[in-house]
């Protein structure tokens, strides 16, 4: 069915090549880091040097030669080969497990709310009600909101002591278990509507005949939903459940602004943990480790999830 | 007429011309051997006169001994109108005037500052001159030999002068390093407590109190034990009439990354840190065994402080376990705490109009302190009769170090000692918008065995009860006889991130307070021994200045 | 557009209208309460009663704004974001977009077409914490730190899967005759590829080109290691509102509002584009 010709290598090849060429020395480094125990320090020493003119005669102030600082560096980088080491800690630390939980609650909690919420939403709009241009506006919005600054404001929604929330009398960033939910229902709201306005979008491109030919065929409206508009957007369902899920693995901004990852490590993502122990520990070799520790179980679920939906991704 | 008004004002003119040799936008150099610097209106439009001397030999007219000369200097972001980053701005005009060169101040987000300056550092890309450092960043600059030793600069007579003689010494060793100096005198951070005086001196709160708890409130309490009883005392009561809901006792800001864990630390200081006039093995430690390593963060008298501090979380509002900075001061500027103890930026945020209802309502005291601790070469609980002073530096104290790879440290240096010296850091202190706040011997009132005087503070706009009690408090706080140690070995900021998170967890119930503790010091072995115990050893020794 | 037929449409659909409305309202609500806090006092931000509607709550002040605004900081930010972004987009879809069509029109027959979208898509996967620090090291190396230049390149590589992922579906989902047509009448592929489908696809590839911008817009991490001074994003600037102090939330209301508004705007105006463009797997016609 699909065409062969050499010309197809010119279209791929730029992308290909170019995300290559950027990420084969970052992924290279960061694994080697992951397997070797690097240490690195600068040997710093400074030596006074006469200023020179263009002809090379030194330049004189007040009678002496003119000086200035040179600083001589000189990189020392021990590495010792550990092989597995980081990989064999990442499996016994308390605290990647924990990492762990939270962000695979974290991600039962919210992406399955906004694919179905995403879902009914577009179901409900998909009728002719006033308005509807205005309201799909607004329904962009929050994808547009810098994460940081949408954890911040939430922060300020869920005060507690008398923020517009409060009256619920919800612990909602006190207590550990609720701080959880209240991350997720942030990300419910920044990411249900992109969840929306694709289903959307491919509800509309659904024809008018085949709601007929149903109708005709004797099915009531839970038919229509269940075997029509299901199967047929599943194919759309499929591709934004795997973004979702790539992005919510990444979970960082909202819990940084909102919680700090606490109480405790109660909002902790894994992603975050990983940041903290690479760029405030600096303990980078274990924080690659860390990485690609996700990105391995990621890839082996992708590919099984793929090897039987051959259909949608042929 | 005209004619006269006319020469009257020429004759002023040349009067004025004369006494100065310069004039200039922001320094005149006057002819009597004194400059004068001419600061803007976020500092009131002062004028410092100083003699020319104090700015060092190689300032005076006419010199330019920087000309063509730019350094960078990164700080925490707060703009030119906030902490810390504030006064840069403020003395950049003067100080490239006087020396022909240039300032890039670089701001940086106040959670990255760290990350940046590192990456700086550990890559040998040397971008920058100076850093406006933490002191809990040294352990991670110095021993490395990333930081640029000031010594020679200082002694050399060329730059503006100050003298670490004017530091208590337990901010001093903070700038130092095994005797060597690195860091220019700045900011002197230290949590103290401040209090609702109104409410503790009320009549028929203090009768209610002795009834209920069979002692007179003490104003300020001066133990801990007495601060919990008073905290019980007015929590869930509506003692403060600036709105109409129930107040707190204390509040706190135990917000996880976020500086939450100081509570705990200055809190503690006094359950723990055993008195002695040495660093030894028992005496005036508190993070690990100078022995041997061994984490101490667990002892019996760390454990009692956290239980108490719970026991004192109870007495503020449930929601301050995910409280930071703003949130907390926000609570007890707008009436609805009795204490909160922290930093110097309350005492000055409680005289802006624009953040607080309770100016001239705003006292300030030493910390209290436990009424016993636990001792270490006893192995036992030591009650006292009396409640001793013991005081801390928690906080940053954040202050100018020079990068090693700079190439103009004498620049740099002089940029930063012109906001060191004492006339200037004297002013710097008086104002709260900019951070500094005051640790300094002529920050004090001259009844407190300082320089200054009341009527300074008053005219930089605090209410003259308030100064009184917030320059006695820290006076007290850094000349107390014992305290706190600082942690400022390799990896302090991995240390102080496992506290915190166990802090935390057990602040909001996850953990007990003893399982909290014993976690963090198992996670500190770790890391420890990650690290290199012999070497963290050495630096850990180095750091408190424990000698075998 | 297809709607299904409903009888008593008018009933339903009022409902419908409010349900709509309603949930407008809850998307909209933390917008609004960040531009509330941007017009409140300090002293305000925490004690504003109700739904904080400015004279009705509180009493509002534009000295945030004011303050803020003018600053050089926000100015360079909102630019170096508009910069940053734009070249990121430009570039992924650049070069992502003849890929897409690679990977759904040609076999590959020893990198299979499935794999190789994999392989685009693992590309987000990796959390960027481990490639921030060889990034900087190569950024350095070519002198590159605190460039726009250099936050377009790493944006662009990482936000090139979206192109991939997203525009393959729409590629698929075109009747492939059209483009056979055309290569029958003697066009090469990459007329087929310029004048058939890309045409067809240009709704997608705008709204493909808005969500890649908004990605790159929000990016913070290698933003703020990348960049010191000059090349400062919004989200850098965002956190810039965080002090020694804590975090000034009637600046931050600002600053929020302010990096909302461009991409807004943009997308406001290709609004149509998103809606019709969003289409991944059944536009027909």
């Amino acid at each position: 069915m699909r065409w062969t010709g050499r010309i197809r290598f010119l279209f791929l090849a730029p992308a290909v090549l170019w995300v290559l060429a950027f990420t084969i020395f970052p992924l290279g480094y960061s694994l080697y880091l992951a397997f070797f125990k690097v240490e690195q320090k600068v040997e710093i020493k400074r030596v006074q040097q006469p200023v020179l003119d263009e002809q090379g005669r030194p330049v004189l102030e007040d009678g002496q030669p003119k000086m200035r600082n040179v600083v001589l560096r000189e990189n020392v980088t021990t590495a010792t080969f550990i092989g597995l080491d980081n990989f064999r800690r990442l499996l016994a630390d308390p605290q990647v497990r924990d990492a762990v939980r939270v962000t695979l609650v974290f991600l039962l909690l919210a992406v399955p709310s906004e694919l179905l919420l995403g879902f009914l939403l577009a179901l409900l709009f998909n009728r002719q009600i006033m308005g509807r241009g205005v309201l799909r506006a607004v329904m962009i919005l929050p994808i547009f909101a810098t994460p940081l600054a949408v954890g911040y404001v939430f922060f300020t929604i869920f005060y507690e002591v008398g923020g517009p929330l409060a009256w619920t009398g919800i612990p909602w960033l006190s207590n550990p278990t609720w701080a959880l939910v209240s991350v997720a229902l942030v990300d419910i709201w920044q990411w249900t509507p992109f969840c929306f306005l694709v289903i959307l979008a491919a509800l509309q491109g659904v024809p008018d005949d085949l709601y007929e030919a149903a109708r005709i065929d004797g099915a009531s409206n839970w038919d229509l939903l269940t075997k029509v508009l299901v199967p047929l957007l599943t194919p759309t369902f499929v591709i934004v459940l795997l973004i979702r899920l790539a992005e919510a693995l990444k979970l960082f901004d909202i819990p940084f602004a909102m919680t700090g990852g606490g109480p405790g490590t109660a909002t902790q993502p894994y992603s975050m943990l990983a940041f903290r122990t690479g760029l405030r520990f600096f303990d980078l070799g274990y924080a690659s480790a860390m990485a690609y520790g996700l990105l391995a179980v990621v890839m082996v679920v992708i590919t099984v999830f793929f090897r039987r939906m051959r259909e949608s991704y042929g | 007429m005209r004619t006269r008004t006319m020469l009257l004002l020429g004759s002023a003119a040349l009067a004025l011309l004369a006494g100065t040799v310069r004039a200039g936008q922001y320094v005149d150099w006057n002819a009597d051997g004194t400059a004068t610097l001419k600061l803007g209106p976020e500092y009131d439009n002062a004028r410092i006169t100083v003699p020319q001397s104090m700015l060092g030999s190689a300032f005076g007219p006419g010199k330019q001994p920087f000309k063509g000369v730019t350094i960078s200097v990164t700080v925490n972001g707060a703009g030119p109108k906030g902490g810390i980053s504030g006064p840069l701005y403020s003395f950049r005009p003067i100080w490239e005037e006087i020396s022909g060169g240039k300032v890039n101040i670089v701001e940086l987000p106040f959670a990255e500052h760290y990350t940046k300056m590192m990456l700086d550092l550990r890559n040998g890309t040397g971008q920058y001159d100076a850093f406006m450092v933490g002191a809990f960043w040294y352990g991670d600059i110095v021993p490395a030999g990333y930081g640029y030793q000031i010594d020679e600069l200082m002694k050399s007579g060329k730059y503006p002068q100050w003298s670490y003689d004017v530091m208590p010494p337990s901010l001093k060793t903070l700038h130092q390093w095994e005797g060597k100096s690195y860091g220019v005198l700045n900011d002197a951070d230290g949590q103290v407590l401040y209090y609702r005086k109104s409410a503790l001196e009320n009549p028929e709160h203090r009768a209610a109190f002795k009834a209920q708890f069979g002692y007179d409130l003490p104003s300020p309490p001066a133990t801990w034990q007495q601060l919990l009883d008073v905290s019980k005392y007015f929590n869930g009561k509506n003692w403060d009439k600036n709105d109409a809901d129930p107040d707190s006792g204390t509040v706190l800001h135990l917000k996880v990354g976020e500086q939450g864990h100081y509570h705990f630390q200055s809190l503690s200081a006094s359950f723990v840190i055993n008195p002695g006039d040495k660093v030894t093995r028992t005496q005036n430690v508190y993070w690990f065994d100078p022995a041997d390593m061994k984490p101490l963060i667990n002892s019996p008298g760390h454990v009692k402080a956290l239980e108490f501090l719970q026991e004192l979380h109870k007495t503020g509002p449930a929601a301050q376990v995910g409280w930071s900075l703003g949130e907390a001061w926000d609570y007890f500027l707008r009436g609805k705490a009795v204490f909160v103890f922290s930093w110097g930026d309350v005492g000055a945020l409680c005289q802006d109009k624009a953040r607080s209802k309770i100016q001239g309502d705003c006292a300030a005291a030493m910390l209290p302190s436990s009424d016993e601790y636990w001792d270490f070469a006893k192995q036992s609980w030591v009650k006292l009769g009396k409640p001793r002073q013991v005081g801390n530096t928690t906080g940053g104290s954040w202050h100018g170090v020079i990068s090693n790879y700079s190439a103009n440290p004498e620049a740099t240096y002089s940029f930063l000692s012109l906001m060191a010296i004492p006339p200037v850091s004297k002013l710097m202190a008086m104002y709260g918008w900019d951070g500094v706040d005051p640790g300094f011997s002529y920050q004090f009132l001259k009844e407190d065995g300082g320089t200054a005087s009341l009527d300074e503070y008053v005219k930089a706009g605090w209410d003259p009860n308030d100064a009184k009690t917030y320059t006695r408090a820290y006076k007290d706080l850094f000349y107390a006889p014992t305290t706190l140690t600082y942690l400022r070995i390799p990896g302090t900021f991995e240390y102080w991130d496992i506290l915190d998170k166990n802090l935390s967890a057990a602040m909001s119930g996850a953990k007990s307070a003893k399982q909290a503790l014993d976690d963090t010091a198992a996670a500190w072995q770790g890391v420890t021994n990650r690290i290199g115990r012999d070497k963290q050893l050495a630096d850990y020794r180095a750091a408190i200045g424990y000698k075998e | 557009m297809a709607e299904p037929a409903r009888r008593g449409a008018s009933l339903a659909d009022g409902l419908a209208s409010l349900a709509a409305v309603c949930v407008a309202f809850v998307f909209l609500f933390p917008i609004y309460w960040a531009f509330s806090q941007s017009l409140r006092n300090p002293l305000d931000t925490f004690t504003v009663a109700g739904f904080g509607i400015p004279w009705v709550n509180f009493t509002p002040t534009l000295a945030n704004w004011i303050d803020q605004v003018g600053t050089p900081e926000t100015l360079r930010s909102l630019t170096n974001s508009t910069i940053v972004s734009i070249g990121a987009a430009a570039l992924a879809l650049l070069l992502g977009t003849p890929a897409a069509y690679a990977v759904a029109r040609f076999r590959f027959a020893r990198w299979k077409n499935r794999d190789i979208t994999i392989w685009f898509l693992s590309q987000r996967v990796l959390p960027p914490v481990a490639t921030v620090v060889p990034f900087y090291l190569v950024m350095r190396a070519l002198g590159l730190l605190d460039t726009h230049l250099a936050l377009i390149l790493v944006n662009a590589t990482f936000v090139m899967p979206f192109v991939v992922v997203i525009l393959r579906q729409t590629f698929l989902d075109l009747p492939l005759e059209l483009e056979e047509a055309a290569l029958v009448d003697g066009a090469s592929h990459w007329g087929a590829f310029w004048r058939v489908a890309l045409p067809l696809a240009a709704p997608t590839l705008a709204a493909t080109g808005l969500i890649v911008f908004a990605f790159t817009w929000n990016e913070f991490l290698f933003a703020v290691a990348l960049s010191s001074r000059n090349a400062i994003t919004v989200p850098v600037h965002i956190a810039g509102a965080v002090d020694t102090r804590g975090v000034q939330f009637w600046f931050m209301g600002v600053r929020a509002m302010t990096a909302i508004v461009p991409p807004v705007l943009i997308a406001l105006l290709a609004q149509r584009y998103i809606v019709r463009g969003l289409t991944l797997g059944a536009v027909k016609g």
